[in-house]
């Protein structure tokens, strides 16, 4: 029997209660919270910039609302906290990571396109770095709950 | 905005932050002083959003989307943080007030700037 079939008998034994609900629990609070406020901030922005201004940088603030989306997918997936919010809030990390460096690259060799800053722009720098450092935080909690979860 | 004020808001958000970031390392719950300074920080952000609105008028060419968009979010940042650390009772209480106090600093900062 495989890890991953060892886990879901778990889950339907213990019913309700996924053991990856450690997601949201312990040092994953404080994450599940970052989150939130990232959620929540990105959110705010992206909405202001695409009412307002979204003729400036129209490239910069479709990823700022991308960018929203993603991180109000991982704040839901870390407070569902099952197997299959585990995955999805992996994959937003991988893709919150892969977004940060591709943004971080293109605003500085197109910086036309990026006048106005956004949330990934210059790897975050805005932001105090937080973008680029949370998805590898993020990632590296995931897997230490899906390792706990295994071991059992 | 108004600097005694603004300078009130700064000093309540960084007291907060750097409580709950000593309680979390002491590893304790958010106790009811803590959650008093929340509750402090709350009320600042609400006179502000109030004196502002009333303040508007004499205020030159400041997006009310943007300004207020602010001072909303730092309330509900600070709301739910503190709703959150009233219900959990580990260290990790503090540890969401810390990371929303830290944030509700920096928004301190940009309303500051959208106003002037």
């Amino acid at each position: 029997m495989n890890g991953r079939s060892r886990a879901k008998k778990k889950d339907a034994a213990i019913g309700i209660r996924s053991p990856y609900s450690a997601m949201h629990t312990g040092p994953g609070r404080a994450l599940t919270a970052v989150y939130a406020i990232f959620a929540l901030s990105a959110t705010a922005r992206a909405g202001y910039q695409v009412i307002r201004e979204f003729d400036v940088a129209p490239i910069a603030y479709s990823l700022s609302v991308i960018a929203a989306v993603i991180y109000i997918l991982a704040t839901i997936c870390l407070v569902i906290g099952n197997r299959t919010s585990h995955r999805i809030a992996i994959a937003s990390c991988v893709i919150e990571f892969v977004g940060v460096i591709v943004v971080g690259i293109l605003s500085f060799t197109h910086p036309e396109d990026f006048a106005k800053p956004s949330v990934w722009s210059s790897f975050g720098i805005g932001y105090g770095f937080i973008p680029l450092i949370l998805p590898l935080i993020g990632l590296w909690w995931l897997a230490r709950v899906d390792k706990r979860v295994r071991r059992g | 905005m108004f600097t005694v004020f603004t300078f009130v808001l700064y000093a309540v958000s960084a007291v907060l932050s750097v409580w709950s970031i000593v309680e979390t390392i002491r590893n304790r719950p958010a106790g009811r002083l803590l959650l008093g300074v929340t509750a402090l920080l709350l009320l600042l952000l609400i006179a502000q959003l109030i004196v502002s609105i009333a303040a508007f008028g004499s205020s030159e060419n400041v997006d009310p989307l943007l300004f207020f968009g602010y001072v909303l979010t730092a309330i509900l940042v600070v709301g739910l943080a503190g709703f959150w650390a009233f219900a959990e009772l580990s260290r990790w209480g503090p540890g969401v007030l810390a990371a929303g106090g830290l944030t509700v600093i920096v928004m301190i900062e940009r309303m500051d700037q959208i106003w002037q």
